[in-house]
């Protein structure tokens, strides 16, 4: 027997999933209307979807994992290629802000790839949509506004010997550079594609380990030591964690404003997104705030991100002592 | 040379700690995606594979001048996908490779005379294979993915299609009499020996697909095929548990 939010002209009764495809804005509406407030798949309002984070399981990557947030599955995978300082067409200056080299030199390169069938919206075959475009350039913004990984923690060093006991101590100087590409790849889709992504950037990050690389100055060239002992975790100073939100409202043109009702959603999966008009994502780190994103809308006030916020700041707890 | 070493000589033990007749460690999950018709992930050893089916669905051609005496079956179209991390190198394949090019066409000759096309004139099935990591066998494990994966889809076929990889030591051996004839071939031993992928239908002798492209002496051949084709019947009984396995999953309702 459907709920009914209005009177039916006729006396239809469709199975609920049937009344789902039909009138999914009246059938999360006739969810969100019970007291307390439940969702179509049983959560309640602030509920994050279950977690299951997996790591190291691609052979050929310096770190991978594999993350299910719900029916949304993400794999991300961390390689480390060596760029020379000598191949930079512009060498940055000695000065240069050390928050601004990772940028210039482009050391961290994440990419999502979206188009692998992960859902209908999303065929294989095709160039990358524009929403893969805007994660990619989300998660890039994210990765180098948190400061997560320092310059230094990429720099491969080499001190030439000192030759006569008159000359300066010699100076370290930067022979070559670790470059970091992150590629992230869209199993299974249900929603909520950014928070996944970054919950594997983050598990794959944790537990990469790079080798121990030194300059050969007689070779002119990098070499990595092969054994085991010798690879090193990455440093990682900050834990950004991300928690999104979707807002689904009964305003209309129509009525009056003050007549709508609204409901702030939790981590959506895509029944909810395709109904939602308005999202908001939250990234925290510890106590500070790194980002709010909003782009559109009219519900949300102040309270509500104030709201969202404090939910990400527990996500944040949450989130830190199950990350590897 | 994964040979040399005093092992395989004296133990017979291949780098990975295998006799020359087993199998790596296959694995697989049916219905992966739901959003997909059928969709299938496959471990063969470290070398893994999803692939999804999308289809029978409406052919985009419309063959308003051939369709009525010529080829009206449906057409099978496989996409293969390389993902940047699953070689040594990171490398992203161009569009048009023509090694890719040649993997595809393949799979999809190798599934156009399997499957019962003729149950849906004027449609197109696409298969897509992601893969996630190379360490040898990739033909083969693409077509075991491909199958279960059209398993899962429901499209009928006359018999699921089961691959294996099979090489030879025959250069490297002292004596060129006991040549052995190893099964399931990895990385390392695929640069260095001859190899041949052989799939069939697990029941009786006959051969789907072979595709030998490094040099053999003649003589090694038969050798080769027959333990290829008792590699293919035991990968079949693998394929086949793992079918009835998600079957029962699926009358328990467990999954969706």
């Amino acid at each position: 027997m459907a709920a009914d939010p209005s009177p039916a002209p006729t006396s239809l009764s469709f199975p609920r999933s049937t009344f789902a495809k039909l009138t999914p804005g009246p059938f999360l509406h006739a969810h969100l209307k019970q007291n307390p407030p439940i969702r179509p798949s049983g959560r309640t309002l602030t509920q994050f979807r279950e977690q299951q984070i997996t790591t190291g399981s691609l052979t050929h990557s310096h770190g991978s994992a594999v993350v299910r947030l719900g029916d949304t599955t993400v794999v991300c995978s961390v390689q480390g290629e060596i760029l020379k300082a000598a191949d930079i067409p512009s060498p940055p200056d000695e000065s240069a802000d050390n928050e601004d080299l990772l940028e210039t030199l482009g050391l961290l390169v994440p990419n999502i790839e979206l188009s692998t069938g992960c859902s209908p919206a999303h065929l294989p075959g095709n160039p990358p949509s524009t929403l893969a475009q805007s994660l990619s350039w989300k998660v890039r913004t994210l990765l180098y506004g948190s400061e997560i990984v320092n310059p230094e923690d990429l720099q491969i060093m080499f001190t030439a010997p000192k030759i006569d006991e008159e000359d300066d101590a010699p100076v370290p100087e930067v022979k070559a550079y670790w470059t970091l590409y992150l590629d992230i790849m869209f199993i299974s889709l249900d929603g909520n594609p950014f928070d996944a992504a970054w919950l594997a950037v983050m598990a794959a990050l944790r537990t990469t380990r790079l080798p121990r690389a030194s300059w050969d100055a007689d070779r002119e060239a990098v070499v990595c030591s092969p054994a085991l002992e010798h690879y090193a975790h990455l440093t990682l100073h900050t834990t950004p964690v991300t928690a999104t939100f979707a807002v689904f409202s009964t305003a209309n043109p129509l009525k009056q404003r003050s007549e709508a009702e609204s409901w702030v959603l939790t981590d959506p999966d895509t029944s909810e997104e395709e109904v939602c008009r308005e999202a908001l994502t939250v990234t925290v780190d510890g106590k500070r705030v790194l980002g709010i994103d909003k782009a559109g809308g009219r519900v949300i006030g102040m309270e509500a991100v104030e709201e969202c916020v404090k939910l990400t700041f527990a996500r944040w707890k949450e989130v830190s002592t199950i990350l590897p | 040379m994964p040979l040399d070493t005093s092992t395989y000589s004296l133990a017979r033990l291949r780098l990975d700690g295998r006799r020359a007749h087993e199998l790596r460690r296959l694995s697989a999950q049916l219905h992966t995606q739901a959003a997909a018709d059928g969709s299938a992930y496959f471990e063969q050893g470290n070398t893994k594979v999803i692939c999804t089916v999308a289809g029978p669905s409406e052919s985009k051609r419309r063959g308003g001048a051939n369709s009525s005496e010529q080829n009206q079956d449906a057409t099978v179209e496989v996409e293969v996908n390389f993902a940047g991390f699953s070689g040594t190198d990171r490398r992203k394949r161009a569009r048009g490779d023509k090694r890719t090019a040649e993997l595809a066409h393949t799979i999809s000759s190798a599934f156009t005379s399997t499957l019962l096309l003729h149950l849906y004139p004027h449609s197109t099935i696409t298969l897509t294979l992601h893969i996630l990591s190379q360490s040898g066998s990739l033909l083969a494990t693409c077509l075991n993915a491909s199958t279960l994966a059209l398993i899962d889809a429901g499209i009928p076929m006359l018999a699921p299609l089961a691959a294996v990889t099979v090489a030879t030591t025959a250069a490297y051996a002292d004596n060129e009499e006991e040549a052995d004839v190893l099964l399931d071939v990895n990385e390392q031993e695929e640069v260095e020996l001859p190899f041949l992928t052989i799939a069939g239908t697990g029941e009786g002798e006959g051969v789907r697909v072979l595709v030998l492209e490094s040099r053999v002496q003649m003589g090694r051949l038969e050798g080769m095929i027959a333990v290829g084709l008792e590699g293919v019947r035991r990968v079949r009984g693998v394929l086949d548990g793992i079918v009835r396995e998600h079957g029962e999953r699926v009358l328990e309702g467990k999954v969706g």
